[in-house]
């Protein structure tokens, strides 16, 4: 259980669950932003770092993402064997099909 | 810094002082009062008892007028008046005198012998005087070693010729405890014969040594033809011990709320003293932050339109027009760029293209891919090709960026249109007012995957259409579907219809009026032809 509560002055909390062999749970809530991804980016590189192959992203509470937060999970999905983006809400699913992104990301509703 | 603490304390001393003042003053008027009511209920006791000395008098002196001087009645009257001191009879001395004779001495003596007839003349003249008094006379006999004192009376209304004389030894060294009634107790007295406060005519006191403590009260009261004076003071102060000891408490306390009024003064007086220089020190480095952005944004202004076209290619029958706007939170260079080629005096390729994240890393990426399409383009590679080649350029995996590009290639004499997209948002096509988004495949975005490829979209347009492509920040808008922001693009552009640099700016202006978080790039074409 790692969790961080969203600071004053960021909208974005998450949390990071390696609930599997070689699988990890990333659940984020808020805006995520350029000015909010690096303490999100630092860990999960640190659990890709300790041997996880399998990622499952919810972003269910998800109510904006910038082409960084994008680029982030990109990043991910091309680091493990396995990725999936669970309940993207519809404003961020029509972004990530915009982008071509929609396969990529395993995004599903 | 230290004059308001300073002056807390001397104006709470000040107060403390006045009112110390106004309550000793109190309780010293108080006090003055009490005294002269007490001295006049004492002053009423000892007139009471003046009247016990003097009435037994006037009877004997009657007795002797009606008797003629008969010795053996008032031998009967005089002995139960009569006794030593301290026995509680009225005299120690009762003497009978014939005022035709005063100076044979007394006809008759009943007690001590009375210590006036040692001095004949003296006597004599004492008791001519009293005799034509009708008032009862009296004598201190205060300079002898046993001091006296004597009363004199004599019947004014008869004819007999009698005086009628007593005696009174006054206590021992003139101190007498005395008198325990209610009217004396709790005070010091001194009584004197006559007006005067002086040793000499000193009767009785309870303290041995006079003049009394002060404050001190005098009262007279008529005794015979003399008077007595009664001057007492008291003991222990009359209205009780807290009017006494109030003015001590009021000094203690307010000096102790004074000091510790001036203590809390000044602590707060350093701490408003502490957060004004702290005041001054946020304001100097919020002007100093607010200056170095300033600077920074100027340079990465300065930076990203060094690192866009200078001018845009003429050729005929194309307008070309083309817009970068900074985000409010362009401190930082962003990864947005526009790029339109001259590939052979009669075709145009557009670019547009938003490499994610921004500072120079985004900025260089955008450079490198920049000049590299340039490049392919030069070559005479198509838009599939030249996506398909920098795809190559750029991993994600490596530096963590992604970039989405637009290719559109304009043909103005054949007014062909093809479009390539990588993962960025389709161009607005307008002609006769109406607008639409060209609908082509969307590839991944660069860096996503190496050689990754795409497939171009072609299509014919009508005479005067406008394409416009741009990045999202025009069309974004947190917590707003992308398709709303489209469809206010669409509706925006479609209603105004003006030269194609003024559309681009009615566009910027109106779509995100000045707020923009993201930077935005907007480039256009319009066959002229």
């Amino acid at each position: 259980m790692d969790e961080l509560k969203p600071q004053p002055d960021q909208l974005i909390s998450f949390d990071v669950v390696v609930d599997g062999d070689h699988h990890a749970t990333v659940s984020i809530d808020g805006e995520l932003d350029m000015s909010g991804v690096d303490p999100l980016a630092a860990r999960v590189d640190e659990v890709l770092g300790n041997g996880v192959t399998s990622l499952t992203v919810d972003v269910g509470g998800v109510r904006f993402a910038d082409s960084s937060a994008i680029a982030l999970w990109v990043r991910w999905a091309s680091a493990v064997d396995r990725f999936e983006l669970r309940e993207p809400p519809p404003l961020l699913l029509r972004v990530i099909d915009a982008m071509g992104l929609a396969e990529k990301l395993g995004a599903t509703t | 810094m230290f004059w308001l603490p300073v002056a807390t304390l001397i104006v709470g001393l000040l107060v403390t002082g006045a009112l110390a003042l106004v309550s000793h003053s109190q309780f010293v008027s108080n006090e003055k009062r009490l005294l002269a009511l007490r001295v006049r209920d004492a002053d009423a006791a000892v007139a009471g008892a003046l009247s016990g000395i003097q009435t037994p008098l006037v009877s004997a002196a009657e007795l002797a007028d009606s008797t003629h001087g008969n010795m053996a009645k008032f031998k009967a009257l005089a002995t139960p008046l009569v006794g030593a001191a301290g026995s509680g009879r009225p005299y120690n001395s009762l003497s009978l005198w014939r005022v035709n004779s005063l100076a044979s001495g007394p006809v008759a003596v009943q007690g001590a012998p009375p210590i006036l007839a040692a001095q004949p003349s003296e006597a004599a003249s004492f008791l001519a005087a009293a005799a034509r008094s009708p008032k009862l006379s009296v004598i201190g006999l205060l300079k002898v070693p046993a001091p006296r004192l004597g009363y004199a009376f004599a019947n004014p209304g008869t004819t007999g010729g009698y005086v009628v004389y007593a005696e009174n030894a006054l206590p021992a060294n003139r101190h007498s405890r005395l008198q325990s009634t209610s009217a004396f107790a709790g005070l010091d007295y001194a009584l004197y014969l006559g007006r005067q406060q002086t040793p000499a005519t000193l009767l009785v006191s309870n303290v041995r040594h006079l003049p009394l403590a002060s404050p001190s009260h005098a009262e007279t009261v008529p005794f015979g033809n003399n008077t007595l004076t009664l001057a007492m003071s008291s003991r222990a102060p009359l209205g009780g011990a807290l009017p006494r000891d109030l003015p001590w408490i009021i000094g203690v306390l307010g000096t102790v709320l004074s000091i510790a009024a001036a203590a809390l003064t000044l602590r707060l007086t350093q701490r408003r003293r502490a957060a004004e220089q702290l005041a001054e020190r946020l304001e100097v480095i919020a002007s100093e932050n607010e200056r170095l952005y300033a600077e920074q944004r100027g340079i990465a202004q300065t930076l990203q339109h060094a690192m866009l076209p200078a001018s845009l290619p003429q050729i005929r029958g194309m307008q070309a027009s083309a817009r970068y706007e900074a985000g409010e939170q362009g401190v930082d260079v962003g990864g947005d760029w526009y790029d339109v080629i001259d590939l052979d005096g009669r075709r145009l390729l557009l670019v547009v293209g938003d490499v994610s994240g921004r500072g120079l890393r985004a900025a260089t990426t955008m450079a490198s891919l920049r000049y590299a399409i340039r490049a392919y383009a030069a070559q005479d590679d198509g838009p599939p090709e030249i996506l398909n080649k920098i795809s190559r350029l750029v991993d994600i995996t490596e530096c963590g960026q992604l970039a989405t590009v637009l290719c559109a290639m304009v043909d103005t004499e054949q007014r062909r249109l093809t479009v390539t997209s990588a993962g960025h948002l389709p161009p607005l096509l307008i002609s006769d007012g109406a607008g639409q988004f060209v609908d082509t495949e969307v590839g991944l975005p660069i860096g996503v995957e190496a050689s990754a490829s795409y497939r171009s979209t072609t299509m014919t347009v009508p005479s005067s259409a406008t394409v416009v492509a741009f990045t999202d920040g025009l069309v974004e808008r947190r917590g707003e579907s992308l398709d709303e922001g489209l469809e206010r693009l669409r509706e925006t552009a479609t209603r105004h219809h003006v030269g194609l640099p003024e559309l681009l700016e009615t566009l910027v202006t109106e779509l995100v009026n000045g707020r923009s978080e993201d930077d935005i790039a907007i480039v256009g074409v319009r066959w002229t032809s």
